[in-house]
């Protein structure tokens, strides 16, 4: 098993009263699993992919990723956890615009210190596999989005983590760029990275394998 | 990764070119102000260390207490050398008595200089260390011997040897020079040794000299010493403190206190109050240091402000970083390298800067510092100095920028707080109390000045001039020379004086009169004139009559001033007889014959003192005071004068005083302070008002959506300039709040110092405030008013 949520709150004090984000939540992900996440706006879409991300708190609750319980771990042992494990993919795609193409597929390996001539190669790789070789010295600025994209996927995929988090990663793009970026996580996935995206399309939520519906911070229902 | 860092800071600096020169202008600004005002301390601070063995040299010096006043100073007697070098050799490793600093002329053959030296005993260049560069170290064995600076040396032979050569000094004394000195540099209390004469000559050719040598109550002379490799300056303190008091009882009524003061001190800590000493110029050393460090402390937060103000761009950075793995530390690692960038580039700008500017601070400051490029000191304190300054400004923002959560930022809504502009507006607060008690210490220094400068004299200080007359070949020269001049038509009047107008040079004690007080230990400025001094100066004659050819008994006669009267405490002075107390020996009576108004001889910001014009009978003049010709213009009367001057002392440089200028040179060192103040005022409210100008483009940019829904729903320019004003203009006003008392303590303190001194107004402050509050509206208000002239349908459509 990948990570486990069992029974998760989380909620914010609005005059004197819980408002809930999350309520009840509990989740077991598997190795290699490709999971949509779907619901209306402010249903805790987000929420729980940052509370799985561990960017986020909850307040109740207990969370084990790979054995390890995270609702326990220190910031940084939490930090350490999710820079070896998870990548990140965002609806806005979040490059880095003061840096080039290479610079921001760089830049998680600066973080898990690996050698010079190990990033190089790493880079080259990602590079490579993603057809971008052309591009590497460009700012994000530069590119379109489809293409931002794809660097975000690269990034996020550079540091070869078990389990990719995508808040709605086609939501700025049109619908062929869209269906690219679902392709390749779809062959992401075969390759065995376990995947939750957070998705408003059904035809993009069809992708995975199981989707989970969320209303109101509450898990309304799986299927497959 | 720092490579990264790097690249990053270096990217963001290029993409915002007007919020980087604020910041590293204003940052360069800054560390150039305090690294100036570094240099120059380091210059206060290292005054002497060219002397070898200067923490082992000192001067004797001597308290004495006269009507409970104690009076110190380094004018001590002839007689105590002797009972030192008798009963206390043990203590001294060297001693050298000597005369005081003066300008002697130097001829050989047809080149003539005034230089100025000592007549200083054999050990003196011991004692200083002197480099000698050709010549003997004992240079002053002989008497006919003199020693030379090497500038000296070269002024008057060129290339040629100078050793055995021979001079003539005043057209007196041939003297054989005996050896060549390297030139003392200028920030040491023998810079202007130019000559070293022998003291022994200098007793062999003058009667007052050695009729000085068992005069205990003479004290005209400076002993220099180093003390034994054994002791200390406190224990030879200690053992000759009561020397003079044991050995001389006419004296011991003054209970004077011998003690040595070492050179450590002389020149930073050599001001004495009642014999206590109260530092000096150590005073300014530290104050001007504190000026420095907040010029820069407003330079830095100027980087503070406008680093955390943008913050909002730099937020996704933040939240990316440590979705991608990023730990704090290593974001506070990444924006702090981010300041060091910043800093470095702001210090090597602020070398230029300083390279650009040291020759007017050293013409303003009168210094001769120079830019230390080969000093590894140097460069290792600008190391620190660019580490702690990338600390203290970049400390804030990496603290703060590194806190964001990611959550929040990436969201795209981040907004900061509701108080995340507060601290912004703390560090606001303090630039502007700093700014504006700036503003009012430099008002009260140049109001001090002012103040001074406009207190009455009590002589017509105008188109009077002063040659001095000290030399030998001025003897019985003075009716012929006084017509010669008057003749010329280049002065309209002329008088000998014993000391300059603006300065007393002699005081007396010694005289009795009708009414004295039983005990009173008079002390009295004394000053040889001659009968046209009071025409001359046009010194106001209050009570009684001038001197006068027509009565022969003048040449017993005496002027006293205004304060005299009093001092004396007698209520009809003229008539009344001063005698000589001098048992065995006694003067003939003076006589008091006019009353004077009383004229600064002295400090302008001292009360004057009570003052004796004695008629000179004796010739002891050493000036010709000369009232020039008011119809002609300075310079014509000057060049006539020049030419009589030289038809009837050929040999004899022409020098000549405005005592005007020498009257302003009584406000030199507080217009200096005055001056420097008044400069890093100007930068540090500049440096200032950067900060607020980048602050208000940031908020203007901030609330542009804002301005445009307020003007669609049809706010003017003024209600949003009102807007964006109002803010600021607070705060300044806060600052004003927290300056004025501050400054009002610091100042009045100051001010302790003069006894003479200007009372500090309410307007002083007012004027500071209205002044920092124009500044504020004019900075805020180009921002203010481009934001409000803004087209909303443009601004409304950025979203």
């Amino acid at each position: 098993m990948l990570l486990e949520l069992k029974n998760v709150f989380k909620w914010v004090q609005q005059g004197g009263q819980h408002v809930f984000l999350l309520k009840d939540i509990s989740l077991q992900v598997e190795e290699g699993e490709f999971i949509s996440v779907m619901g209306p706006s402010g249903s805790g879409k987000s929420t729980l992919l940052n509370v799985i991300g561990m960017l986020d708190d909850f307040d109740e609750g207990s969370y084990t990723f790979l054995d390890d319980p995270v609702h326990l771990l220190k910031a940084k042992h939490r930090a350490n956890l999710y820079k070896q494990y998870i990548g990140f993919v965002f609806q806005a795609y979040h490059l880095i615009d003061e840096l080039t193409v290479y610079e921001n597929l760089e830049m998680p390996l600066l973080y898990k210190k690996h050698s010079g001539s190990e990033r190089r190669a790493m880079v080259a790789d990602m590079l490579d596999r993603f057809n971008i070789v052309g591009k590497k010295d460009l700012f994000p600025t530069q590119l379109s989005g489809g293409q931002q994209q794809l660097v975000g996927v690269a990034r996020a995929l550079i540091s070869q983590p078990k389990l990719i988090l995508a808040d709605e990663p086609t939501g700025n793009l049109n619908s062929r760029q869209g269906e690219e970026i679902m392709e390749l996580f779809r062959e992401l996935n075969d390759e065995g990275v376990t995947i939750i995206q957070v998705t408003h399309s059904e035809k993009n939520a069809a992708y995975g394998r199981r989707i989970i519906n969320l209303l109101d911070g509450r898990m309304i229902g799986e299927g497959r | 990764m720092y490579k990264n860092f790097i690249k990053i800071a270096w990217r963001n600096l290029m993409k915002n070119k007007g919020y980087s020169a604020i910041n590293i202008g204003g940052l360069a600004l800054g560390m150039a102000v305090t690294l100036v005002i570094g240099l120059w301390m380091e210059d206060e601070l290292t005054y002497n260390d060219y002397f070898g063995h200067r923490d082992r040299i000192a001067l004797m010096y001597q308290s004495q207490t006269f009507n409970g006043e104690t009076g110190t100073g380094p004018a001590i007697p002839r007689p105590l050398e002797m009972a030192l070098r008798e009963g206390y050799a043990d203590n001294f490793k060297y001693m050298a008595m000597s005369s005081w600093n003066n300008a002697q002329y130097l001829n050989y053959e047809e080149k003539s200089l005034s230089r100025t030296g000592n007549f200083m005993q054999r050990q003196a260049p011991e004692i200083l260390d002197l480099h000698i560069i050709k010549g003997e170290r004992d240079g002053l064995r002989e008497m006919n011997s003199i020693m030379l600076s090497e500038s000296t040396a070269h002024a008057l032979f060129g290339e040629e040897e100078a050793i055995g050569r021979v001079i003539e000094v005043n057209s007196e004394h041939d003297m054989m020079v005996s050896a060549v000195y390297e030139d003392i540099p200028a920030n040491n209390s023998f810079h202007d040794l130019q000559f070293i004469l022998p003291w022994d000559h200098y007793v062999a050719n003058s009667e007052w000299i050695r009729d000085a040598e068992d005069q205990w109550s003479n004290n005209s002379f400076q002993l220099f010493v180093q003390i034994a490799d054994n002791t200390t300056m406190e224990q030879v303190t200690q053992a000759i403190k009561d020397v003079k008091k044991d050995l001389n009882e006419d004296t011991v009524e003054f209970n004077p206190q011998l003690f040595l003061f070492p050179m450590k001190d002389w020149y930073l800590r050599g001001n004495f109050e009642n014999g206590v000493q109260v530092g000096g110029r150590i005073k300014y050393v530290w104050l001007f240091g504190i000026i420095g460090v907040f010029v820069l402390l407003l330079a830095c937060i100027n980087f503070m402000n406008l680093s955390t103000a943008r913050s909002e761009k730099r937020a996704k950075e933040v939240g990316i970083r440590k979705s991608i793995g990023s730990q704090r530390n290593q974001l506070i690692y990444q924006f702090l390298s981010e300041s060091f960038l910043v800093v470095a580039l702001a210090y090597g700008l602020a070398i230029v800067i300083v390279l650009l500017s040291l020759d007017h601070f050293n013409e303003l400051a009168r210094k001769e510092v120079a830019f230390p490029w080969s000093h590894l000191r140097f460069w290792g304190a600008s190391l620190l100095f660019i580490l702690s300054t990338a600390l203290l400004a970049g400390s804030y923002p990496a603290l703060y920028l590194s806190s964001f959560r990611p959550v929040d930022v990436l969201k795209g809504t981040f907004k900061g707080g509701k108080y995340s502009g507060t601290p912004r507006k703390v560090l606001v607060v303090v630039q502007f109390a700093v700014s504006v008690a700036f503003i009012i210490g430099t008002v009260v220094v140049m109001q001090q000045i002012n103040y001074a400068k406009n207190r009455p004299v009590g002589y017509d200080k105008e188109g009077l001039i002063q040659l001095p007359t000290m030399s030998q070949d001025f003897e019985g020269k003075f009716d012929l020379m006084r017509s010669e001049f008057i003749a010329s038509g280049a002065a309209i009047e002329m008088a000998t004086s014993s000391s300059p107008t603006t300065q007393i040079w002699s005081n007396r004690a010694g005289y009795d009169w009708d009414g004295k007080p039983e005990g009173f230990q008079e002390d009295f400025a004394w000053t040889y004139v001659s009968t046209e001094y009071a025409k001359t100066l046009n010194l106001k004659i209050v009570a009684g009559r001038d001197f006068s050819k027509d009565f022969a008994s003048d040449s017993n006669a005496v002027l006293i001033n205004q304060t005299a009267v009093k001092y004396m405490g007698i209520t009809d002075p003229i008539g009344l007889l001063l005698k000589d107390e001098d048992e065995e020996n006694p003067d003939e009576p003076l006589k008091i014959i006019g009353v004077v108004e009383d004229m600064i001889a002295q400090s302008p910001y001292e009360p004057v003192k009570q003052g004796m014009y004695v008629f000179d009978k004796y010739g002891n003049g050493s000036f010709y005071n000369l009232r020039l010709n008011p119809e002609q213009s300075a310079s014509q009367n000057l060049a006539v004068i020049e030419r009589v001057f030289k038809e009837h002392f050929p040999d004899i440089p022409f020098q000549y005083d405005f005592v005007d200028e020498q009257y302003g040179e009584k406000f030199a060192s507080e217009e200096r302070i005055g001056n420097l103040s008044a400069i890093f005022t100007a930068f540090a409210i500049f440096i200032s008002c950067l900060g607020l100008f980048g602050l208000t483009s940031f908020v203007a940019e901030q609330r542009t959506k804002e301005i445009g829904v307020r003007k669609v729903l049809g706010a003017s320019v003024f209600n949003v300039w009102n807007m964006l004003s109002g803010d600021f203009l607070k705060l300044v006003v806060i600052s004003c709040f927290i300056a004025v008392p501050i400054a009002y303590y610091v100042m009045n303190g100051w001010l302790q110092d003069y006894p003479y001194r200007v009372v500090l107004s309410w307007w002083n402050f007012a004027l500071a405030i209205l002044g920092a509050l124009l500044i504020t509206i004019l900075t805020v208000s180009f921002q203010a008013i481009k934001a409000a002239n803004a087209n909303p349908v443009k601004s409304l459509r950025t979203e």
